[in-house]
């Protein structure tokens, strides 16, 4: 099987108490009511049968809807490995129990930084004492833990005691995020890009603490594509091995694709995720290698990393079905250079705070 | 990182699973977003990493199962299950 969705990340909905400012949810949000509960375990038990093996359980904050014990349940009877995608807002003792009953297979929970004043300040609310008690509780309750942390600018420079913050909390595996410039963050990219020196230094910590917590807590780090000559393999290719379905039952190859003004995605209330996944004109639009212009046609690297990411082409350079801008061959790289490069001795700027639908 | 001893008693890391895949029946390991196609040997290992098996036992296991040697068995065992413990999907 060429094109086999692995992964489906579930968007429940846009609803966050957190504001952070590097969400990369979309700043326009869809029209539509969100999904309902039945309308969820018909596209879970529809994702078992495609083949998906796993499904993020997202947002927005998952734990805004109400009836998400029922929805894990739905995903973990489907055959689905489940992982919640939480901020940790709501996430207190009796929601564990719930979602332990309903088979939650792994807690990913989120923080903006390891000191409380910055951690709130970026999240544009007074959550990190929340976070630290639900990580706790996590523990407690015999839950696998997965610590998320998005790096920029004004955090990234605490990795050490980041690192030191997940590691105290038991945590199986630690994921240092650094930004991916799409929705809310794409409009704050100014404010959140790290300096190439910030960059160089956080890699030589994550070497180092990677080392030391061989065997203990995984780390998983990748350089941002601003600072890469390559572009990053995006979800594998599109339509390749993911699909995300939005609050509003819209699905997409990957959480941003709504960049892609050109698009239409079809929806889940009026087909069924099979076809949609096969057939549809949105899912079939950059697949393979044949969409491609050059210079990735003609590039050894063309299976390797897809062309890279559609819509950074989309938001860079103004069109999806050219080169992503971070490849160093793309005719718009000079673009993208010339604004890292203004980031370099840029004093802080305020951010525009994520706002909720 | 932790070395193996013939007492160490390898079980799945929390939240990793061993499962057959819907699809195509291969033995796959599960992990938070992400799973491994595993080959016959590491499936057999770990098939057996239940927690009620130390290293010795596991070896001991695989080589009247594969009628293989011991020693060289073990060898294979503690490198394949120190591969999975730097991914953190098995712990002793």
């Amino acid at each position: 099987m060429k094109y086999r969705p692995y992964l489906l990340l579930a968007e429940l909905t846009y609803r966050c108490p957190l504001h952070c400012p590097y969400c990369s949810n979309p700043t326009r949000y869809p029209d539509g009511r969100e999904l309902t509960t039945a309308e969820w375990q018909r596209v879970f038990r529809e994702a078992a049968e495609l083949g998906v093996l796993h499904a993020g359980l997202s947002g927005g904050e998952p734990l805004q809807r109400a009836d998400l014990p029922e929805l894990v349940a739905a995903a973990h009877e489907a055959g689905l490995y489940t992982n919640l995608i939480t901020s940790a807002a709501g996430l207190n003792q009796t929601r564990f129990g719930q979602l332990k009953s309903a088979g939650l297979d792994n807690i990913q929970i989120s923080f903006q930084s390891d000191e409380e004043l910055a951690a709130n300040r970026i999240a544009g609310a007074a959550m990190h004492r929340v976070k630290l008690t639900a990580a706790r509780l996590a523990r407690a309750e015999g839950f696998p833990l997965t610590v998320n942390v998005v790096l920029h600018r004004d955090n990234i420079d605490r990795l050490a005691e980041i690192i030191v913050l997940a590691e105290e909390l038991e945590a199986e595996r630690l994921e240092l995020a650094n930004v991916q410039y799409y929705g809310w963050a794409f409009r704050n990219r100014a404010a959140l890009l790290p300096t190439r020196g910030q960059i160089a230094a956080a890699a030589v910590i994550v070497a180092q603490q990677t080392k030391r917590l061989l065997g203990q807590m995984r780390i998983l780090f990748v350089t941002p594509d601003y600072y890469s000559d390559r572009p990053k393999p995006c979800m594998d290719g599109w339509g390749s091995r993911y699909l995300t379905v939005n609050p509003a039952g819209e699905v997409l190859p990957c959480p941003t694709a709504k960049e892609i003004k050109e698009l239409r995605f079809d929806n889940v209330r009026e087909h069924g995720l099979g076809w949609i996944w096969h057939e549809s004109a949105a899912f079939n639009r950059f697949r393979g290698t044949e969409w491609m212009p050059l210079p990735c046609r003609e590039c050894e690297f063309r299976e390797v990393d897809f062309g890279g990411c559609r819509c950074q082409a989309a938001l860079l350079a103004g069109d999806a079905s050219v080169t992503d801008p971070a490849c160093s061959l793309s005719p718009y790289r000079d673009r993208l250079t010339a604004f890292v490069e203004s980031a370099q001795n840029r004093q802080t700027l305020d951010f525009e705070f994520r706002q909720n639908p | 990182m932790n070395v193996m001893t013939d007492e160490s008693r390898p079980v799945l890391t929390r939240g990793v699973r061993l499962r057959a895949d819907p699809l195509t029946g291969e033995p796959l390991l599960l992990y938070p977003e992400g799973f491994l196609p595993l080959d016959a040997a590491a499936h057999g290992i770990l098939l057996r990493c239940s927690g009620d098996l130390t290293l010795a036992g596991i070896v001991l296991a695989l080589s009247e199962e594969y009628e293989a040697e011991p020693d060289v068995l073990r060898a294979d065992v503690v490198e394949c299950l120190t591969h999975l413990r730097q991914e953190m999907l098995v712990v002793w």
